[in-house]
């Protein structure tokens, strides 16, 4: 708390780690919080960032027990705001447009029942339809702003319901005026949807990312484009259905157009104010890059940019018929679509935003059918705005498959800051938060920004609750590790199986396991299956594997929590990187152990990947080697903060490979692991394991009261105020913070 | 891939025929190589889909999937040939994106066959009245060409530079590594100390090369990285020099905290009385106080009175006998004394 004060007073950016289940979100709204009713004039909004869906309503239930708090303590009700935001897909209440599975397919719904110019043709004729929910909220909504309270996503729907007015658009419009919104990460960081959304955020706010270990890579996907060859002939498709909506259009109302067209030689953006219902398609570009600029003639009028547009696309198809891998930079692919096709730079600059115009005009309604031309379009975009930080690859097969053609074109964002430049720019505080940064010192290099306060914080515990250990071989003294050459080996694997075997034997209910990637879990199943290891196993509990197929796993996952709740006790397989190793808790007797088997690189013959690499070392010297181990790393640890998940709960993470006890390795673990990773236990065997297993085991197995944490880790608030314990506060603060 | 094109004469697949290409010439049309030799076996005839007339020589590897877009890039290409104007030749940009309305639309025209006797004047008409820009704009590049062609350069040099900095750095870490082996063999041979001392000398010495090594390699290449615009001014590349000056956050963690502490004056006299006080204890009564032009720059008559009563007091209980200690204890004593006389 108090990092984050100095923080918010020096208008800096931060990087904090706190361990998991620490109550990391409670500190961070409670102190923002009471920041802004202490200087209502220098924040004015906290926007917290969250991955997932549920994580999102995790944070406004933490948000809604402050708010009753406060209200207990202060005996009045409190003048905050806090809202969710989700997309359509979460909020929508129209009884048909709300059953649709996918949210593409309901957004494109939505802007069929709410774009102006549907409800401009309903004024005229009562049959086309619209939503009543909509029109509820653009008649009363705008005048009546959401009263002060928490908010979640069931609550906007409710209210919602009860008003008869549509959540999304309730939310959307509340965001200027909330103290606080919580959403998702693409929120702010996708210039596609931070354009729509979050454009009238004020620069006094405070950002907060929450799970941010993974940032750079949401940054790098969010300005990424993918073009498969599918995806091409379906442009092709919509590119007909273009042209034919146009001759349609000059033989039944050519004013329309002809509006257009003179609107663009203007050179008036957008003459008519865009209403919100009518930015369903938006620009790819971050803000600052967007050109104040008429749009070029070459592109002006509806058939031209039409041409214009199948030329693009023939282009690319023609690209795509290559027999060998082919890298190039965005400058290498103007100059030669230039020479092939005759396409300036500036035309192709205006794609996106020509585009989406075009589609306004032409009043389509359905708009699902156009996202592989949308895609193509915001690829033409970017590739000739950004000359930097960019590569384009086209593979014409998989690698796992050489005979089989499939030809595909990454345009590739290299550049993590790019994306989250302006989010730096624009607020005066952004906080970025994960219970496993380490190496903390790498943020900030390939995000490009200078924090005023980088702190990794430490757990007090009344306990040793954690038991991080290094097992480096088996009992036969063969050293353990999925090094490459040696992952085959049948020794390793027996060796691995073994240790989870006497591992299962002496840990009760819930143990996971982490292995590299789905492929090495696999053969080593298989091969534990031959071994028979797999019955030996099974003696001792039961085993769940997680797979690909993301109901499988959900399903897998279901029962391996019944497992663990009737005492039967449970093995579950999963993969690093995987949906289980990301956003999956296993608290208390769900995960009394966790075991990495190897470490978990990335699969490092990717081109994109290699592509990535080279650029981080040319433009941040960074080696790669630092980078392959710094993301292996952070996700070993992201792993083994899946079983501790607060002050009460316990856990044995094991780290099998050889590889994890040198320095450069076991450096790169957050602080509040590496504190308990005694050297001692560094350099095991299996046997050697157990032993300090069950040791371990007996000890925490004891009763354990509130009156053991009392003066450690849990302060009454007399002993808060004790002269001894401010002095020990007063050391540690500035122990820690560097 | 592409197995479903298909020859329209002769109705032949690449799936079927896996050599066949497709040729297309101005009218659009494509066909497959071998019709091609058939009907045009003379040199010149019909395409057998428009019946207009073409020349064998004419006849080109169809391109892309569609052949009306190779017909439109083959006339966009001898079109541009003569419309070459760029921006810097029209005074605004209105004129200019007028213009480049004009030359799609005569393009979209030859293409769809729509009113060719007029567009064929237009171009004729531009033709005669721009033959001296057009033959001039030839040999110029415009400037978004040039912007691209510096940008391929600088990444070719940079990748160049690159590629032999690494591999120079690689040789001279063999090299090093194949010296340092033969100093260890020759050490061993020839001199008398234990040779476990010197193999644990080399070994020092080694992990010490070695973690100089990575540095050599982590330097900053010395390619300057050129800042180039877009078409709207909006600068770019300054990413690369931003990076150049990109300062690590240092690692303190060895460093003890600062601490401040009060600076100690050796005032050597009695403390004058302090600034606010001056007023009240009427010394501006013999002063000049300060104008109006004085004060709007923020100074007061306080000021140079602080200073002069400082100057006149400090230094008066200066004596070179005396060390340092007394010296402070006189100061104190003799602080009092001066109260009591100015209260007095």
């Amino acid at each position: 708390m108090l990092e984050l004060k100095r923080a918010l007073d020096a208008k800096g950016h931060c990087l904090l780690e706190m361990p998991s289940g620490t109550g990391k979100t409670t500190t961070l709204l409670s102190l923002i919080v009471a920041y802004m009713k202490a200087h209502p004039l220098d924040l004015t909004k906290l926007v917290y960032c969250s991955r997932t869906v549920p994580e999102i309503e995790k944070v406004m239930e933490e948000l809604r027990k402050l708010m009753n708090y406060y209200e207990k303590e202060m005996g009045m009700e409190q003048n905050i705001l806090g809202l969710a935001l989700s997309s359509r897909k979460n909020l929508c209440i129209h009884p048909s447009v709300s059953k649709e599975r996918e949210g593409k397919v309901v957004d494109g719904r939505c802007y069929s029942l709410t774009a102006s110019f549907v409800r401009a043709r309903h004024a005229a004729d009562d049959a086309t339809p619209i939503c009543e929910f909509y029109e509820g909220f653009d008649a009363h909504g705008k005048e009546f702003p959401l009263p002060p309270g928490v908010y979640n996503l069931d609550d906007l729907k409710e209210y919602g319901q009860m008003k008869r007015w549509c959540p999304y658009f309730l939310a959307r419009h509340t965001i200027t005026h909330a103290n606080i919104v919580v959403y998702s990460y693409h929120y702010l960081l996708d210039p596609k949807i931070a354009e729509v959304v979050s454009k009238e955020i004020s620069k006094t706010s405070v950002v907060v990312f929450d799970e941010a270990h993974n940032i750079d890579n949401v940054c790098i996907d969010s300005m990424s484009v993918k073009i498969t060859k599918r995806l091409l002939d379906k442009c092709s498709n919509s590119i007909t259905i273009l042209e034919t909506t146009i001759s349609n259009m000059k033989e039944n109302d050519s004013k329309r157009l002809e509006k257009e067209y003179k609107r663009l030689v203007e050179g008036l953006r957008d003459a008519t104010i865009a209403r919100e219902t009518d930015m369903a398609l938006v620009n790819p570009v971050l803000p600052s890059e967007i050109l104040e600029e008429a749009v070029p003639g070459t592109i002006r009028t509806a058939e031209h940019f039409v041409a214009f547009l199948k030329r693009v696309v023939e282009y690319i198809k023609t690209r795509l018929r290559v027999q060998h891998v082919v890298q190039e930079s965005p400058a290498g692919f103007l100059r030669d679509i230039h020479t092939k096709v005759c396409i300036d730079r500036k035309p192709l600059r205006f794609t996106a935003e020509r585009l989406a115009s075009l589609i306004r005009t032409l009043e389509i309604s359905d708009l699902t059918d156009f996202s592989p031309l949308v895609t193509v379009s915001h690829f033409a975009t970017l590739v000739s705005t950004y000359t930097k930080g960019f590569t384009i690859i086209i593979e014409p097969f998989e690698d796992r498959a050489p005979t089989v053609s499939n030809p595909i074109l990454y345009f590739s964002c290299l550049d993590s800051s790019i994306a989250i430049k302006p989010v730096f720019n624009r607020f005066q505080t952004v906080v970025i938060t994960s219970g496993t940064l380490s190496p903390l010192d790498m943020y900030p290099k390939i995000l490009d920004f200078h924090p005023v306060i980088m702190t990794s914080f430490t757990m007090t515990l009344a306990r040793p609750c954690i038991l991080p250990m290094i097992v480096s071989k088996g009992n036969d003294q063969v050293a353990m590790s999925s090094r490459y050459e040696t992952r085959e080996d049948t020794a390793v694997i027996r060796n691995y199986g073994n240790l989870l075997v006497e591992v299962a034997a002496a840990v009760p209910d819930g143990i996971v396991c982490f292995f590299t990637s789905y492929l090495y879990l696999e053969t080593i199943v298989s091969s534990w299956y031959d071994q028979g290891i797999i019955d030996q196993l099974q003696r001792h509990k039961l085993l769940f594997i997680e797979t690909q197929d993301a109901a499988e796993t959900s399903l897998a996952l279901i029962n391996y929590i019944k497992a663990c709740d009737n005492g039967r006790g449970a093995v579950l397989l999963s993969v690093a990187r995987g949906k289980v190793s990301e956003g999956i808790d296993f608290d208390h007797h769900l995960g009394r152990a966790v075991l990495m088997f190897g470490i978990p690189y990335v699969y490092t013959q990717s081109r994109i990947l290699r592509a990535r690499l080279e650029y981080l070392r040319d433009q941040f010297q960074i080696r790669e080697n630092d980078f392959l181990t710094f993301d292996a790393m952070r996700h070993a640890a992201q792993c083994l903060g899946r079983c501790m998940r607060g002050k009460t709960d316990y856990g044995i993470m094991v780290l099998a490979d050889k590889r994890f006890s040198r320095a450069d390795k076991r450096s790169k673990l957050p602080k509040w692991i590496q504190e308990h990773l005694k050297d001692t236990n560094c350099n095991l065997s299996t046997e050697e394991c157990v032993q300090i297993c069950k040791r371990w085991l007996r000890q925490m197995a004891q009763p354990f009261s509130r009156e053991d944490q009392l003066g450690i880790s849990l302060l009454t608030l007399e002993q808060l105020q004790s002269e001894e314990m401010q002095k020990k506060i007063q050391q540690r603060a500035q122990g820690v913070s560097f | 891939m592409d197995d479903y094109q298909t020859c329209p004469k002769c109705k032949t697949t690449k799936y079927r025929n896996p050599a066949m290409v497709l040729m297309v010439n101005a009218c659009g049309h494509a066909l497959c190589e071998s019709c091609v030799e058939l009907l045009f076996a003379k040199g010149s005839g019909a395409c057998p889909e428009c019946k207009c007339p073409l020349r064998r020589n004419n006849f080109r590897v169809q391109l892309f999937e569609d052949p009306a877009v190779d017909k439109e890039v083959d006339i966009r290409k001898r079109i541009l040939k003569e419309f070459n104007k760029r921006q810097e030749d029209f005074p605004t940009l209105r004129e200019y994106n007028d213009y480049l309305e004009e030359v799609e639309t005569i393009i979209f025209n030859l293409v769809f066959d729509i009113d060719p006797t007029n567009t064929n004047k237009m171009i004729d008409n531009y033709k005669k009245e721009n033959k001296d820009i057009t033959q001039k704009n030839r040999n110029r590049q415009s400037q978004e060409e040039m912007e691209l062609e510096e940008l391929l350069e600088a990444e070719k040099a940079q990748q160049s530079e690159k590629a032999n900095l690494y591999v120079n750095a690689e040789l001279e870490e063999k090299k090093q590594k194949h010296k340092a082996r033969e100093k260890l063999i020759d050490e061993l041979m020839f001199s008398d100390a234990d040779a476990k001392s010197i193999v644990a000398s080399h070994v020092q010495a080694t992990a010490a090369l070695a973690k100089e090594q990575p540095k050599v390699a982590a330097q900053p290449s010395s390619v300057v990285v050129k800042s180039s615009k877009f078409s709207s001014g909006v600068q770019i590349g300054l990413r690369g020099q931003h990076t150049n000056a990109f300062l690590p956050i240092p690692k303190q963690e060895d460093l003890p905290l600062y601490r401040y502490t009060a600076p100690v004056f050796d005032y050597d006299g009695p403390p004058p009385p302090p600034i606010e006080k001056l007023g009240k204890l009427n010394y501006f009564a013999n002063i000049r106080a300060a104008n109006i032009t004085e004060r709007a720059g923020g100074y007061t008559e306080a000021m140079s009175c602080c200073r002069a009563l400082q100057e006149a007091l400090g230094g008066l209980f200066y004596s070179p006998q005396l060390t340092h200690k007394t010296a402070v204890l006189a100061t104190n004593s003799s602080t009092q004394d001066t109260d009591d006389m100015e209260t007095t």
